[in-house]
């Protein structure tokens, strides 16, 4: 159980190419963050250089009140659950999972009693004598997490481990690894490039891009007030969709200008915006808060239907709306053809407001 | 990448076939269906071939084995077993046998303890590639002509290698190969300098397939380079070292090359392996009957471990360790 | 994203020593490979002379001696004028060239139709291929010498290379075999649907193979051209090849070690080039296709 740091963290592989930039993070005794991005990010990078796998290029991690860097990943006192589970093939799963106690010299009466507890938690004792090939990809999953909570690390390191399972046991192993981790009260960082992971475990989700952090909030935080344009498309399914307006004056009031329509603000809005004197602006808005009908609706736009997907309960439809795609969602009722005409319909009060220029989010006055 | 090659759903057979496959075990050159007849002609000629240099031959071996061949104008006499019988009651004989599996164990041991400890440290190297292309000299010289050239350096008089024996203290003035005690050792010499890098080049592919993420896990759990070397590597290698062991016991059996321009067999019988012996039996003192039969045994051995070794490649499992699959 | 070196910490005894050992470890075995073939080589240049000076037991100094000659090329022409090293280069060249081909040939063929073809018995098939391959020479060679005397084959080119493609062609099939296994069917079944037949479906797919036949080729003729056993049972006569010779170069009194020295690098040299050639494709050759390199 210990705090763990990033001060100033950079990762150059040389060549020019800089996986991880300039990182900054503080993460809290006992906390779950997840580090979210897409393929290239440096998530895996930063797990790795926390691991003691990766050199650090430069900066400092700190566990507790302790500089790592020069330490090998023995000496760091972690556990890490692979995205391929790396287990041994030639050992037993009871082997596997005793692998770390045997490195530690632990004696084996010891071993075999904590490799038993750990196995009935995880409800996989029936499988100890059985090897790796035998097992299921959610068997060796849970071998895997065995053979990381043995130890009683101080640091729980996940990369990416349940990517490679189904779609419902990702969904069951979500809660089981959310409650597990409340359980045993180990720091963890979990990397994932699902956004709907890191939104459903994470207490603090840390949100990487091309090397560099964007983000490191709650998921509420992350999702409702996103820190620029990037992370607001990057967290929520279906995506943000973004299009380019400009303020303009109606009525000697600020609104926004898109295309030839012109856009009423709300009040909240309206303060903010002046404040901000930004002229270029990309706004965004959620699909669960816009809406298309097939009737004519004061206060909507017109737009031409680009495709129909049925999500189960709605159904998401993508219009062409000047020269930008927006998703909204529909009732199950609504049936439109590519090409036809429909209206669209969003409120000011739910757009998400972004500097045109560098992505940043315009500040909400207080 | 592969196929599927179960016959239900191998790709290149079509539906129409089925029926007469059931009913043959190799494909009928006089009941095909339409379209397995291009298969058939495709690998007739090898198969014809390799059949006529093959299968004749050992009816023929078979033949000889039981009768006392004959030369020139005089006939074969049938002897029945009594070739056999010689067989196992003659010393060299099962000298032969053990001399082998003498000649083989050290050999391989030797081998496999230079070659993984080689492999290893090449694949810590800078220099692994030019390194390696450079120990493997040795393999591109025909066996032959490695012996003679050894023959040479272990010359007790202008021998350069006898001359550096010699000023360790470990030889008098008689050469390596002059002494029944010695020769031995000096025939495994040669086989080690040629056959240690091959050792190697399959172990160095085995230690580049071991999964990266198993090596990390293990560092993570807490160990250092020398447990992740026997804790990881070597299982991971394993499948590799018995294919290579298998092979060169088998080659031990085939080659015979060096060990004729080395010593023919002697001095006495000491380096007279079982398929020197036989090749004396049969082309020296022209006992055909008896070399064939003795060839028989040979054959039949190396049938065996053949199959061993077959079995331990189509291992599904083996197979998936060999082409370095990871287990996810 | 992440790199595949396995990070190391420089710490530990075990691994300082390790470093330190290995340069040292990695020397001694390169001169252990190259001092046998390096002596070959410069042995080939001395006359009978130099060749026997050898230092005294324990007279580390002396080394300098096996340095200490006049180089002369007499060995090498002689070879080629007195004792007909160049007819001998002519047929281990042809007879191994020869034999590859046939193999190689034949063999693909072969190897393409086990590989697309399914049939009860396949199993027991191949094995009883790559038996052949595996059969002591020894054993095999008295049926085949009896054989090739009858059919007047003996010490005759054709006899020669029809004898190493008893190992020749069924190494081919089973390797090539491997090889088809690999390239996915799909690409035959698209030059059918575009309307070609059979057979040039399969010579479509010739063009990605050729780089593992042309190295299967290289491997043939390596086999045959370094073979003492075959060469010297079956090719003596009219057929001899230089390992042959080499060895005959070898008589009960005056052995000229000069000459066999320089034989022997006539022998090796241009197998040295070949062997880098198909340097890939060693391991897989050398292991009958369980390790791919």
């Amino acid at each position: 159980m210990v705090t763990v740091s990033f001060n100033n963290v950079w990762k150059d592989y040389g060549g020019g190419a800089l996986a991880v930039k300039e990182l900054n993070m503080n993460i809290k005794d006992g906390e779950f963050v997840s580090l979210l991005g897409p393929s290239g990010c440096g998530k895996s990078t930063s797990l790795r250089m926390l691991a003691g796998l990766e050199h650090i290029s430069s900066g400092e991690i700190v566990f507790g009140d302790k500089i790592v860097n020069t330490l090998p990943p023995k000496d760091r006192d972690i556990a890490m659950v692979f995205e391929n589970y790396a287990l041994y093939p030639h050992k037993t799963i009871f082997d596997n999972i005793a692998n770390p106690l045997k490195q530690a010299k632990i004696p084996a009466d010891e071993i075999k009693r904590r490799v038993i507890d750990v196995a009935k938690l995880l409800e996989i004792e029936q499988l100890l004598e059985r090897r790796p090939q035998e097992l299921s990809g959610g068997q060796k999953q849970r071998t895997a997490i065995g053979r990381a909570i043995v130890r009683q690390p101080q640091v729980f390191l996940f990369d990416e481990p349940i990517a490679h399972l189904d779609a419902k046991l990702r969904a069951r192993m979500r809660s089981e690894l959310k409650h597990l981790q409340h359980k045993l009260g180990v720091t963890t960082i979990y990397v994932t490039h699902d956004q709907l992971e890191a939104l459903t475990m994470a207490d603090r989700i840390a949100v990487m891009n091309d090397g560099v952090l964007q983000q490191f909030d709650t998921p509420q935080e992350v999702y409702q007030n996103p820190a620029n344009s990037w992370v607001a498309t990057f967290v929520g399914e279906p995506g943000m969709s973004l299009m380019e307006m400009e303020m303009t004056r109606m009525d000697g009031d600020l609104a926004l200008a898109f295309e030839n329509k012109t856009i009423k603000l709300d009040l909240k809005n309206k303060a903010r915006l002046t404040a901000a004197g930004k002229t270029k602006l990309l706004v965004g808005i959620r699909p669960d808060k816009a809406s298309v009908s097939q009737l004519e609706i004061p206060g909507a736009f017109e737009c031409q239907i680009y495709s129909r997907q049925l999500l189960g309960a709605d159904v998401l439809v993508e219009v062409e709306f000047g020269t930008s795609r927006v998703r909204a969602k529909a009732d199950t009722s609504f049936v439109g053809a590519v090409g036809a005409v429909c209206h669209l319909i969003f409120r000011s009060e739910d757009m998400y407001f972004f500097d045109a220029e560098d992505g940043k989010a315009i500040p909400h006055q207080c | 990448m592969t196929i599927s090659a179960s016959p239900k759903t191998h790709p290149a057979m079509s539906d129409q076939d089925w029926g007469f496959l059931t009913m043959s075990r190799l494909p009928s050159k006089y009941n095909p269906a339409p379209s397995r007849m291009f298969y058939v002609y495709l690998a007739a000629p090898a198969i014809t071939l390799l059949a006529a240099i093959t299968i004749y031959p050992f009816l023929w071996l078979v033949y000889m084995s039981f009768h006392k061949v004959g030369f020139g104008a005089r006939e074969d006499i049938f002897v029945g077993f009594d070739n056999f019988s010689r067989m196992f009651s003659d010393s060299k004989y099962i000298d032969g046998w053990v001399l082998l599996l003498k000649y083989s164990a050290i050999c391989l041991s030797i081998q496999v303890f230079v070659g993984v400890a080689l492999a290893v440290v090449l694949n810590n190297s800078r220099y692994e590639k030019i390194l390696i292309t450079l120990f493997l000299m040795p393999m591109m010289v025909s066996p032959v002509v490695a012996g003679l050239l050894f023959y040479y350096l272990y010359n007790g008089t202008f021998g350069w290698y006898h001359w550096i024996f010699e000023s360790l203290g470990l030889l008098g003035e008689a050469s390596i190969l002059a002494s029944s005690n010695t020769a031995l050792y000096g025939i495994i010499l040669v086989d080690v300098w040629q056959w240690t890098p091959l050792i190697t080049l399959i172990t160095l592919a085995g230690l580049k397939r071991v999964p990266q993420d198993q090596l990390e896990a293990n560092m993570v759990d807490g160990a250092g380079s020398i447990s992740n070397f026997f804790n990881v590597s070597l299982p991971n290698i394993y499948p590799f070292l018995l294919i290579a062991i298998l092979l060169r016991f088998m080659d031990n059996f085939r080659f015979i090359d060096a060990i004729l321009a080395l010593t023919g067999g002697g001095p006495g019988n000491s380096t007279r392996l079982l398929p020197v012996y036989l090749f004396d039996v049969s082309f020296q003192y022209f006992k055909l009957g008896r070399g064939g039969a003795i060839a028989l045994t040979l054959l039949i051995v190396t049938i065996i471990f053949g199959l061993i070794l077959v079995r331990i490649l189509e291992d599904p499992a083996r197979k998936k360790a060999l082409s370095g699959e990871t287990d996810s | 994203m992440a790199s595949r070196e396995i990070i190391s910490y420089d710490k530990g005894v075990a691994i300082k020593l390790l470093k330190w050992i290995s340069p040292v470890f990695l020397g001694f075995y390169l001169i252990w490979a190259l001092l046998p073939l390096f002596i070959m080589f410069m042995a080939s240049f001395k006359d009978l002379l130099d060749a026997f000076s050898v230092p005294d037991a324990g007279d580390w100094a002396g080394v300098t001696m096996f340095f200490d000659f006049s180089p002369t090329f007499t060995h090498y022409v002689a070879l080629f004028t007195e004792n007909n090293f160049g007819v001998y280069l002519l047929n281990s060249l042809f007879a191994s060239i020869g034999s590859a081909i046939i193999a190689v040939t034949l063999g693909s063929m072969c190897a393409y139709s086990l590989s697309r073809s399914e049939f009860r018995g396949k199993k027991d098939l191949l094995f009883w291929i790559i038996s052949t391959r595996m059969a002591p020479i020894v054993a095999v060679i008295v049926p085949l010498y009896a054989i090739f005397r009858s059919a007047d084959l003996v010490g005759t080119l054709p006899g020669l290379i029809l004898a190493y493609t008893t190992f020749n062609l069924p190494f081919a099939i089973w390797m090539l075999k491997g090889f088809f296994d690999g390239i996915p069917y799909a690409i035959e079944e698209a030059a059918q649907v575009d309307g070609k037949n059979r057979f040039q479906a399969f010579l479509m797919i010739l063009p990605l193979a050729a780089p593992g036949i042309g190295a299967f080729v290289i491997l043939c003729i390596l086999f045959a051209w370094n073979d003492f056993l075959f060469s010297t049972i079956i090719g003596s006569g009219g057929a001899k090849t230089l390992p042959v010779a080499t060895k005959e170069l070898v008589q009960p009194q005056n052995i000229d070690w000069g000459k066999i020295m320089a034989a022997g690098i006539v022998t090796t040299a241009p197998m040295i080039p070949l062997g880098l050639l198909v340097r890939r494709y060693l391991v897989a050759g050398l292991t009958m296709g369980a390790v791919k390199d």
